[in-house]
């Protein structure tokens, strides 16, 4: 994918609940793509981000800046991190872009559609099981029955939105949102 | 000898195209050659069209396509942040919003003073091609064209609380207002205690043993 030049560069620091976003984000590409992991790791090599994160453990270090997860670093972001980490969220989005099409779209039949979003509302809360604090309510909230359809309905959402060249900069925007 | 129409319109005449499952975009222009743009460019849009699967093909001015892209993607911004909110009010001529059966509603109002608008329903999954094709031609290099879109910025604290429901937000409040109210009720039915006269001397005597309190003044 190529990059949006003319997007500048940040320079505020996520809040708590971009931090969170960030991360659920990058878990929902893992839910939707098996090989979720593996990809994030190549498309951070073929983007140009070794020099912010060499390996696949200084990647995960980033994303344990989520409060939500078990084990939670306490630093923040830098706003060149951010950037990259949204950018990598992008291009993972508009390679899987036909499948979000495919969960958002009412013109598909209401079964497949239903077995759809079961499928990635499962893997999703295997994912969020195994790495988040179970004992947090944003957690708590996303693996709910009711209040978790919601979340994960706006997740693809925000994904499918914020793929391809022109979603970085909305992306990006949305994780600067003030605390409500 | 065959006639053709070849004039140099038509060989400088640029078409940019952009494609999804459910849109395609294209965009007729020349390049403005008076500020020195190359054959390949675009910088004077002459025209454009917006098919639809299954639906009726929008055609218009370089203005109804700057109008819709001031609206759709602002909407899009505001709908990553999970809040559906209306632009384009009338006399706009596009507008967008939620719908509240789900979808979006894209209202083309016609500048022909006889013509009804024309309102679209989309799914989601149009939404984001249609989103993705605005970007595509946004950021296409070959658009040397000032287009007057509004930067994404954060939303405010208050623009994220309106996505919740009013009486969501006026429980908290309400209920702490009618518990208080409860309380105050209650406690004006409790019966003030009285001071019996008889038992006051009782109570100042002094205990067996001390001394005697000074006599008052």
């Amino acid at each position: 994918m190529p990059l949006d030049l003319t997007a500048p560069e940040s320079t505020a620091r996520l809040p708590r609940r971009g931090l969170e976003r960030l991360d659920l984000l990058l878990l929902s590409a893992e839910a939707l793509d098996l090989n979720g992991g593996e990809a994030m790791v190549w498309m951070s090599e073929q983007m140009g981000f070794t020099n912010l994160f060499p390996n696949r453990v200084e990647l995960w270090k980033r994303r344990c800046t989520n409060p939500l997860r078990r084990t939670t670093r306490r630093e923040g972001l830098e706003p060149a991190e951010t950037d990259a980490l949204i950018r990598i969220i992008c291009a993972l989005a508009d390679r899987l872009y036909p499948l979000l099409r495919g969960l958002l779209s009412s013109a598909e039949p209401a079964d497949v559609l239903s077995e759809r979003w079961n499928l990635f509302r499962s893997r999703l809360a295997d994912l969020v099981r195994q790495r988040m604090n179970l004992r947090r309510g944003g957690v708590q909230l996303l693996l709910d029955p009711e209040s978790g359809e919601r979340q994960s309905r706006l997740l693809i959402q925000a994904l499918a939105l914020g793929a391809g060249v022109g979603g970085f900069e909305r992306l990006r925007a949305s994780l600067l949102d003030a605390q409500p | 000898m065959p006639s053709h129409d070849f004039t140099p319109e038509t060989a400088m005449k640029q078409v940019l195209q952009f494609d999804q499952l459910s849109c395609r975009l294209k965009v007729e222009g020349l390049p403005d050659v008076s500020v020195g743009q190359s054959g390949q460019n675009l910088g004077i849009i002459t025209g454009w069209s917006l098919a639809w699967a299954g639906r009726p093909e929008l055609e218009g001015r370089k203005e109804h396509l700057l109008a819709l892209m001031q609206v759709v993607l602002p909407y899009a911004r505001y709908l990553i942040s999970g809040v559906p909110r209306r632009f384009g009010a009338d006399p706009e001529p596009v507008e967008i919003g939620p719908r509240v059966e789900g979808g979006h509603a894209l209202l083309l109002r016609s500048s022909q003073p006889d013509t009804p608008p024309l309102q679209l329903n989309l799914d989601d999954a149009e939404l984001t091609d249609l989103v993705r094709v605005l970007d595509q031609l946004r950021l296409d290099s070959r658009l040397q064209l000032p287009l007057d879109l509004p930067e994404p910025v954060p939303l405010k604290g208050r623009e994220l609380l309106e996505r919740r429901p009013l009486a969501q937000r006026l429980a908290a409040p309400l209920a702490g207002l009618l518990a208080v109210a409860a309380a105050s009720g209650l406690g004006l039915l409790l019966p003030e205690p009285k001071l019996e006269p008889e038992q006051q001397p009782a109570a100042a005597q002094p205990a067996r043993g001390t001394s005697p309190a000074p006599p008052r003044p």
